[in-house]
Order: C-alpha cells, then sequence, then structure tokens
C-alpha cells in the first residue's frame, strides 16, 4: 500500500474514531468501572472466598460484552448511516476510494475498540490489585482473543452495514453473532435432527462465523496454559475471516449505486 | 425545571422507599421462598449464554450462597427446595468449580435447620466434583468424610481417602484416617479426628465455623451421655430420676454445669433421665434418620 493511500486510510480512520467518540462510546468504560469497583468492595462477602475467580470472570465477560455492543451498534451504522446522512458523497468526490474509505472505517472502529479493550483491561488489573488478588499476564491471553473475535464482529457489522439499512444490518449483525457463539450447536445438530444431510451441517459450521475460538476466558481464569500455537492459529482464523467478509464488503460497495 | 415542580419531585422521592417498607412488612422482608427458578437446569442457561458460562455459575453461585445464608438466618420456616437445583446449574455451567462441590455439600449435608438434610445428594455432588476434577484429592477427601459422617458408609468412606491419597499433594494422615473409619466405623472419636482435621484445612469462612459447630456439637454430645450417667447414678441411689438439674445439683451428682459448649442449657427429660442437646442451640439437628450425623 502506497503512503498516498495509508495516509488516506488513516485520515477516515482517525474521523472514524473521533466520530465514536462524539458518539460517547467511552461512556461505557464508567459502567465499567463502577462494576469493577462493585465487584471489588462486594463480592469478598457474598462469594466466600471466589471472589478472585469472579472477578476475573465479570472483567472479562465485561469486556467481551461491551466490546460486542459496540462493535455491534458502531459497526453497523458505520456506511449505511453515512448513506443515510448523505455525507458519504462529498467524502467520495474527494480522492479517496471505495476501498480505502471501508479500510478507514474499520481500522477507526477497530482502534476506539482497541482503547476500550485496552482501559477496560486496565481497570481489571487495577480491581484485582486492589483487592490483593493474583494478576498474571495470563488474562491478557484471554483479553487478545476477546479482541480478534471483535475484529470478525466490527468486519460482520460492516459488510451488512454496506448491503442495507443500519436497522436491518443490526438485526443481521446480530443473528450472525449468536449463530457464531453456537457453532458447537450447529457442529452436532444431526444428533438431534438426524435428518440434515451432513454435508450441510458441515457448510454451517465452516462457512459462519465460529466465535467460540475466541472464548478463552475459562482456561485463563482456572490458569490453564494457553499455548502461544492456539494464540496463532486464533489470529490466522480472525485474520482470514477478516479479511474475506471485508472482501465481500468491498466487492459489495464497489458495486453499489451511490447515485 | 421549574421550582414548585422540583418542589414536587422531591416530596415524591420518598415515597418510594417508604411504599417498599409497607410492602415488606407485609409480605416479609425475606421473600427467598417465593422466588421462582425459571431455568432448572444449567444446559438450559448454558443455551442462552453461550460464552458466559463461567460469568453465570458466579452469578448462580452467588445466588446460592445468599440463598442459602437467606434461608438460615433469615427464614422463620428454613426451607431449602430450590439449594439442589441451584448448586447443579452452577456445576453444570462450570464443572471446575471446586469450592462450589465442597460449600454445596457442605449445605447438602447438614441436618435442617443448619442445612438441608439431604446427605446422599451431597455425597453425589462430592462424587461429580471428583470425577470433574480428578486431581483434587480435597475433593476425594470431603467424599470419603461426608460418607462416613453423613452416610455412615465406612468402607465407601475409607475407598474415597485412600483414593484421595494416590493424588499429589495429598497429606499421608488420609491412610491412618482411613484405617480409623474401617476400625471404628460410627464411633465418636474418630468423628472428631475427622471435623478436627477438616477445621484445621480450612481457611476462615462458613466451612470452618461448620467445622467447629461440628466439633462443640461432639462435645456436647459426651457431655450429655455424662449428665444421662450422673441421672442414672442418682436413679440408683434414690429409686427415682431427679426432677431437674437443680436436684441432680443438690445430690452432689451434679460437676459441671448443664450446658453444652455455646451455653444453651441442656434439655431434661425428667421422665426417663434423658438429656439431650436443646432445640434453641446451634448444636441441634433435626434426628431424622439420615443427615443427623452420629449421636
Amino acid at each position: 500500500m502506497g503512503s498516498a493511500r495509508l495516509s488516506r486510510v488513516q485520515a477516515v480512520a482517525a474521523n472514524t474514531f473521533r466520530e465514536t467518540i462524539r458518539e460517547k462510546v467511552l461512556y461505557n468504560l464508567v459502567f465499567f468501572a463502577v462494576l469493577m469497583t462493585l465487584s471489588g468492595l462486594l463480592l469478598n462477602p457474598l462469594s466466600i472466598r471466589q471472589d478472585e475467580k469472579i472477578i476475573k470472570d465479570v472483567g472479562l465477560a465485561s469486556i467481551e460484552l461491551f466490546g460486542t455492543l459496540i462493535a455491534l451498534f458502531m459497526g453497523v451504522s458505520l456506511v449505511s448511516k453515512e448513506i443515510e446522512r448523505r455525507s458519504l458523497y462529498p467524502l467520495l468526490a474527494k480522492p479517496v476510494s471505495r476501498g480505502e474509505f471501508l479500510l478507514g472505517k474499520f481500522a477507526g472502529l477497530a482502534f476506539t475498540l482497541l482503547v476500550n479493550v485496552t482501559v477496560m483491561t486496565l481497570g481489571l488489573y487495577a480491581t484485582l490489585w486492589a483487592t490483593r488478588r493474583g494478576a498474571g499476564p495470563e488474562l491478557l491471553q484471554a483479553v487478545l482473543a476477546i479482541y480478534l473475535g471483535l475484529l470478525l464482529v466490527v468486519a460482520l457489522a460492516l459488510l451488512f452495514s454496506t448491503l442495507t439499512s443500519s436497522a436491518l444490518a443490526l438485526v443481521l449483525s446480530v443473528c450472525v453473532v449468536v449463530v457464531g457463539r453456537f457453532a458447537d450447536v450447529i457442529r452436532n445438530m444431526r444428533e438431534v435432527a438426524p435428518g440434515v444431510p451432513a454435508w450441510a451441517t458441515q457448510v454451517l459450521y465452516y462457512a459462519l462465523p465460529n466465535l467460540r475460538n475466541f472464548d478463552l476466558k475459562t482456561r485463563v481464569v482456572y490458569g490453564d496454559p494457553v499455548l502461544s500455537s492456539d494464540l496463532g492459529w486464533i489470529g490466522v482464523y480472525a485474520a482470514s475471516y477478516v479479511a474475506i467478509v471485508l472482501g465481500l464488503a468491498f466487492a459489495a460497495f464497489r458495486s453499489k449505486d451511490l447515485q | 425545571m421549574r421550582w414548585p415542580r422540583l418542589a414536587w419531585l422531591l416530596l415524591l422521592l420518598p415515597l418510594v422507599p417508604w411504599t417498599q417498607t409497607r410492602i415488606d412488612r407485609s409480605l416479609g422482608g425475606f421473600r427467598a421462598q417465593e422466588e421462582v427458578l425459571y431455568l432448572w437446569s444449567g444446559d438450559q442457561v448454558r443455551r442462552l449464554a453461550p460464552g458466559f458460562e463461567g460469568l453465570m455459575a458466579d452469578v448462580y453461585w452467588l445466588r446460592t450462597v445468599q440463598y442459602f445464608g437467606g434461608q438460615r438466618v433469615f427464614a422463620t420456616e428454613k426451607r431449602f427446595d430450590l439449594l439442589e437445583p441451584l448448586i447443579d446449574i452452577t456445576v453444570t455451567l462450570d464443572p471446575r468449580f471446586e469450592i462450589a462441590y465442597r460449600y454445596g455439600a457442605s449445605f447438602l449435608a447438614e441436618p435442617w435447620p443448619i442445612g438441608a438434610g439431604k446427605p446422599e445428594s451431597a455425597v453425589s455432588l462430592l462424587e461429580r466434583g471428583v470425577r470433574n476434577l480428578p486431581r483434587s484429592w480435597l475433593l476425594q477427601q470431603h467424599l470419603g468424610f461426608y460418607a462416613y459422617f453423613f452416610l455412615r458408609d465406612p468402607r465407601r468412606a475409607a475407598d474415597a481417602l485412600l483414593a484421595a491419597r494416590k493424588l499429589p499433594g495429598a497429606p499421608p494422615w488420609l491412610e491412618t484416617m482411613a484405617a480409623d473409619f474401617l476400625a471404628k466405623g460410627g464411633e465418636r472419636q474418630t468423628a472428631r479426628k475427622m471435623w478436627a482435621r477438616l477445621y484445621e484445612q480450612q481457611e476462615e469462612g462458613p466451612l470452618k465455623r461448620n467445622a467447629l459447630n461440628q466439633l462443640q456439637r461432639l462435645d456436647a454430645l459426651d457431655a450429655a451421655d455424662a449428665l444421662e450417667r450422673f441421672t442414672a447414678e442418682f436413679r440408683r441411689r434414690r429409686g427415682r430420676w431427679p426432677d431437674s438439674f437443680q436436684e441432680l445439683g443438690q445430690a452432689g451428682l451434679l460437676p459441671f454445669p448443664p450446658v453444652d459448649p455455646t451455653g444453651v442449657p441442656f434439655q431434661y427429660d425428667p421422665q426417663g433421665g434423658k438429656v439431650e442437646i436443646a432445640r434453641e442451640s446451634a448444636l441441634w439437628r433435626h434426628p431424622g434418620p439420615l443427615g443427623s450425623g452420629l449421636r
């Protein structure tokens, strides 16, 4: 990618990031802070010495949940809102290609999520530190996996955003995210519905995004080792799936009649 | 907002807590018994929250602890109907939640009103824990202790302790304890050793307090037996049972105050000279066919 193209993508990304800040997306960090503070203060007497596990569970689940909500709600409006507000036309009149625009949008929201996830992770460590509980670097493995999963959700939301209106894109994205969390059910579908052809379950299983891949929370909380190779494969899966989805989004957006 | 409206709003604000107080007074402050467990299986919860099983297990564990504590402390008619399904959901969602097996078994095994009085369920829970955490000698040890104390099954108990001994980190005294179970199954002294070990092992909290309670209960049972020997001696001398502990004392046959370790006076039956732990005492257990432990 040439430096001029890169700077154009960066410009769109920076603008997208500023836009998400203006949308007060980072307010979720306040909720997270309150949640972590309450967890730290209340869980010890309530949980019978399981506060460390629960703080980690709550922290990691919150990072994933808040991240997914941001990825979905902001992701689906990345393109469709620009079209609905007609702010896309002057932008594309400038020397910015549709591909650069999409890539910039993706990178901008990915950066917003990175800031969010980083701050929430620091908050989780701070809570564990304040409650004098163990907090090793292994938590970061789960956080990294969560972040990779969020990138995939952003890509999916962006794809639907290029295809349809914000509302419908949200419905479709939520459906895919929910189905992606039930990947194990799809794989074992024939156990409950033997009539379904094996090839159909195979196609569904491999075609739909398997969001369970990005769930290392329990393993990390229990201190099970996560091999670098495992994380590597998760990264490769995320990168390839994101590339495919963004490719589809480019194709859809390129052929879109914006007149 | 104009000031009169704000004033009205401020006047209305106390209405909410006041109304809540009235509702609590009418329906009872603790209404957990009325709550319904909407989902009765961990698999249902798992299907509803894919990827968040750990968090949901935590939520159900907190609910278990609150439900158990609420029933035990606040409820007048102590019932533990939801305890078993709550624990089941917790460990189905997170099969490695070790503390849920240990504490859950204690909540289930202890006889009413201290616990749910379901020792069979407690032992099943521990067996499930042992299957899911096969390297936890602590769970195996608990399984052995509960089988011995609550089910009075020394063979099963000894097998569990010997299995625990083979696991890394297990203390060597498990073998001795297993031998004690087989040699003196059902004796109070073995039970005392067992609860003393549990008391030493446990971190501060309900399990440690429960072990202390059990040790005090064994002391109380010893004291009640001793008092019965004194009432029998009184009868031997006078040809009748003493009317009260006071009369026993006047006869010089009361070497210690007739109260249990928590300070609650023993209950005395002058018709048969029987001495028992009083129902008001924290050491009292319901005399059911199972779950009352050693007598």
